[in-house]
């Protein structure tokens, strides 16, 4: 009973949506605000009946309700209680639903928290809003609905994809989506511009807050993905350039283009069409990304279901929106001619150009290694991959130049730097990476990569160390208080611009991460008896047996690894080879020992039956730091986001 | 402002569309097995440790295990040593070769991993990853066992570890060979 009222209210928010665009346009006819009133109550009342709707299927799984077709899909009666919720976003139907959620409640936040201040724009915020919630409501009804009965009533259910049942995949997906779904608001504003014309920077300020959130939703969602990954699927790696993962990585490239070239057109006015373009390409690539996940046209480790009728719809849907946003953007495309135009190629302005080169051909590299299966598929009917050595390879020097001009952008002029200004910048920081690197190279580091990083990296918090000490120490003078009360007022008085650069410094922080740990990687993989024992850097490992374990549903082969460092016992490595009891799915459970500089990671992919097992170990070298610096990104992010706002926001 | 931003927008959108179209109608996991029973395509390449030019010509007549591999990929480094073992088991048979085939890799790389993980036959460098796509692999590690006649009989996407490694020894390479194994062990 109550999953027909979770899924009589989605049929009913699906009819509210059609309302919402239908009110939105009578608004813009008749100018009778109480149109756009109503269409702000159908929003408000499809958010409280898509909760509805998710409040009863996470009911259905709670008490494990084979009877409804979903549930008895992705859950069974021994699956854990934790993930029997997390269970909901775990198939495509629920977590189309979730995306569809996030939105509601997205778009509610922003027409009662806009409303007062974008009167004239919010019957256009009203209908983009209602008609993407209605392309995937459709889609949930008509086509994937998670709300179907299945008669006869299984005893069981089959289970939630094993390697799904993890603490990490239970926010992965949610915090992808409010990324995604977070873009669609500053999306709905730009269009909002275009289709009313009022292409001024307002709809740009008014989103900033909006676009940094779903920024920072979209990146902790991808390295939560990455440590999943990490320990998970046994990669001892957090990245693969699988197609899954590169389509979370494009909107994230181009929506980080867009949150700095937002910064141009609002101090110099410039890029106009180019940051609707920007935009655009963000959300679109965020649809794209759900369509590719979705629609099984590429293959991945993301094993989901495929059907092309979904995804032909999901495709029709992609098309239109898109179609739509660019048609209106060419159309418009006239009026958006910048009064402004660029000064000197040393100047602000042209770092943020370059910036957003960078980051566009990253995206663009992305893409095309994506779907170069599919172009060769469609051409050749020849199935191929595409490694991850093309990726590395374009993308290692396209990195290091964004880190750069990271070090160089914040601190040079708008419109027209002078050579004096630049040498008094930046001569510290480009000796100190130089120092750092003769550093490193005579500690032993020759990598290439690793030494060009180092350089990057080092110039990089450099510029961003030398800015702020010397505003700390002015703030201290003016004061008469301590470095450290100076600088807390510096960061106070410029909260926007040092909480970037705390951003920056814990970008800077993951790609020591990335550099150490992928460069240094210690790899090895051997096969072994009980009593048998291999030696990786400066730990032995010594198998000292293999034993069964079982968890509520599962059965695992444990091998207890004794972890030896010189001649003393340092700990006991327990990875597993799980099998799932309900899929038969096979598993492979890292157990990771952390060091103060890295982790020691050890997998047992391989039990034969004569009890030889395949142990793999990995040193990674300051691998914390990847999720360190995704957590000092966050944290930049939110102390810009809460910031005081100022009388000319 | 110029229309040309505008049209090739346009056109990069419809042929966008287009492809993702056509991509629906494709099964991600169906992998074309057209190749069984047709001739091995041939190849010619340089040997990944010598630099020598290795073609499948000159092994006409042999039955030839071909394994794709590639020193990022970690399924490689689990199956390695069954490979090699596979390749003990049969190396005194004057009628078998195994060719490993470096795919997609960068040379020292691919010679550092096999220095580090051990090599007892040839390995040919694909260059161009032509060879990977005359023979439809789509991942690596992918194995095919070529008999007499030149044609394609056996092909095993994934690791060769296991039961695949008993199925790969007793029942397409021994009889090909009308060998015994002389062991059958894994690892």
């Amino acid at each position: 009973m109550i999953i027909e009222i979770g899924h009589f209210s989605t049929i009913v928010a699906l009819v509210l949506s059609v309302f919402g665009m239908a009110s939105a346009a009578l608004a813009l006819k008749t100018r009778n605000p109480d149109w756009a009133r109503s269409g702000r109550m159908a929003i408000t009342l499809i958010f409280v009946l898509l909760g509805v709707g998710m409040l009863s299927l996470v009911y259905a799984f709670i008490i494990r309700d084979f009877s409804v077709l979903y549930v008895a899909n992705n859950s069974n009666s021994k699956l854990p209680f934790f993930y029997t919720v997390a269970a909901v976003w775990g198939g495509h139907e629920g977590s189309l639903l979730l995306w569809v959620f996030i939105l509601s409640v997205f778009s509610t936040l922003a027409v009662w928290l806009h409303w007062r201040t974008q009167p004239t724009i919010m019957p256009y915020l009203i209908a983009v809003e209602s008609a993407i919630i209605f392309g995937f409501l459709c889609l949930i009804v008509f086509l994937s609905s998670p709300f179907e009965r299945l008669l006869p009533v299984p005893l069981d259910g089959k289970d939630l994809n094993p390697l799904l049942q993890d603490p990490a995949m239970v926010m992965h997906p949610p915090m992808l989506y409010m990324g995604y779904v977070g873009f669609s608001i500053p999306f709905s504003f730009a269009m909002a511009a275009l289709f009313s014309g009022r292409l001024g920077e307002e709809w740009i300020k008014v989103t900033q807050r909006w676009s940094m959130f779903a920024w920072m939703c979209l990146t902790t969602g991808i390295l939560l993905g990455g440590y999943w990954a990490y320990y998970e699927l046994g990669w001892g790696g957090y990245w693969g350039w699988d197609p899954v993962e590169n389509a979370s990585f494009m909107p994230w490239l181009v929506g980080t283009a867009y949150l700095h070239s937002v910064l141009v057109q609002e101090k110099r006015k410039m890029f106009k069409v180019w940051n609707l373009f920007l935009i655009i390409v963000t959300f679109s690539l965020s649809l794209i990304g759900t369509f590719l996940v979705r629609s099984g046209v590429l293959t991945s480790v993301h094993s989901f279901a495929t059907d092309p009728e979904r995804g032909l719809y999901i495709l029709i849907f992609v098309g239109t929106v898109i179609g739509i946003a660019f048609g209106a953007l060419i159309l418009r495309s006239n009026k958006l001619k910048s009064q402004v135009e660029m000064d000197s190629l040393v100047s602000r302005e042209s770092i943020f150009l370059f910036n957003n080169l960078f980051f566009l051909v990253a995206a663009a590299t992305v893409f095309l290694g994506t779907l170069y299966p599919l172009i060769l598929e469609t051409l050749q009917d020849a199935k191929v991959t595409v490694g991850p050595p093309y990726y590395n390879a374009v993308f290692m020097p396209i990195a290091l130049g964004l880190l750069f001009l990271m070090g160089i952008g914040p601190y040079i002029p708008w419109r027209k730097a002078s050579v004096a200004s630049l040498k008094k910048s930046f001569s510290t920081p480009l000796l100190a990476g130089a120092v750092i690197v003769v550093l490193l190279f005579v500690t032993g580091i020759h990598n290439l990569y690793a030494l060009a990083g180092g350089y990057v990296v080092t110039f990089a918090g450099m510029a961003i160390v030398l800015d702020f000490g010397k505003i700390s120490q002015l703030y201290a003078q003016r004061n008469g208080s301590n470095i450290f009360q100076g600088g807390l007022a510096a960061f106070t008085a410029n909260q926007r611009r040092y909480a970037s650069m705390l951003t920056h410094i814990g970008v800077l922080v993951l790609v020591v991460g990335i550099i150490a740990s992928t460069v240094y990687q210690t790899e090895k993989v051997v096969s072994m008896r009980v009593g048998d024992e291999f030696a990786i850097g400066d730990y032995r490992m010594k198998l000292a047996k293999i034993h069964e374990v079982a968890g509520g549903n599962w059965n695992a082969q444990e091998g207890v690894f004794q972890v030896f460092k010189g001649e003393d016992l340092i700990t006991e490595l327990r990875p597993q080879k799980r099998i799932y009891s309900a899929t038969q799915t096979p598993t492979t459970e890292s157990a990771i020992y952390a060091t103060k500089m890295g982790h020691v990671f050890l997998t047992m992919p391989e039990v034969s039956e004569d009890g030889v097992a395949v142990a793999r170990g990995v040193l990674n070298p300051l691998v914390l730091w990847v999720w360190g610096g995704g957590v000092i990104m966050g944290l930049g992010v939110i102390l810009n986001i809460l910031r005081p706002r100022k009388k000319e926001e | 402002m110029s229309k040309g931003w505008q049209l090739t927008l346009i056109l990069c959108l419809l042929g966008l569309f287009a492809l993702f179209y056509q991509g629906l109608w494709g099964d991600p996991r169906h992998i074309p097995t057209v190749l069984i029973e047709t001739d091995a395509p041939n190849f010619e390449g340089p040997d990944v440790e010598t630099g020598q030019t290795i073609s499948l010509e000159q092994f006409k007549g042999k039955v030839v295990l071909l394994n794709f591999w590639a020193s990022w990929c970690y399924e490689c480094k689990v199956e390695h040593e069954s490979i090699l073992q596979l390749h003990q088991l049969f190396k005194d048979n004057p009628e078998f070769v195994m060719l490993g085939v470096n795919y997609q890799d960068e040379l020292p790389d691919a010679q550092k991993y096999l220095k580090e993980y051990g090599s007892t036959f040839s390995h040919v460098r694909d260059l161009k990853g032509q060879l990977a796509i005359d023979y439809g692999v789509y991942g690596v590690p992918e194995t095919f066992v070529i008999d007499q006649q030149g044609k394609i009989r056996h092909k095993w996407v994934g690791p060769i570890t296991g039961e695949v490694y008993t199925n790969i020894t007793q029942k397409v390479i021994a009889p090909l060979l009308k060998a015994q194994p002389t062991t059958t062990t894994t690892s």
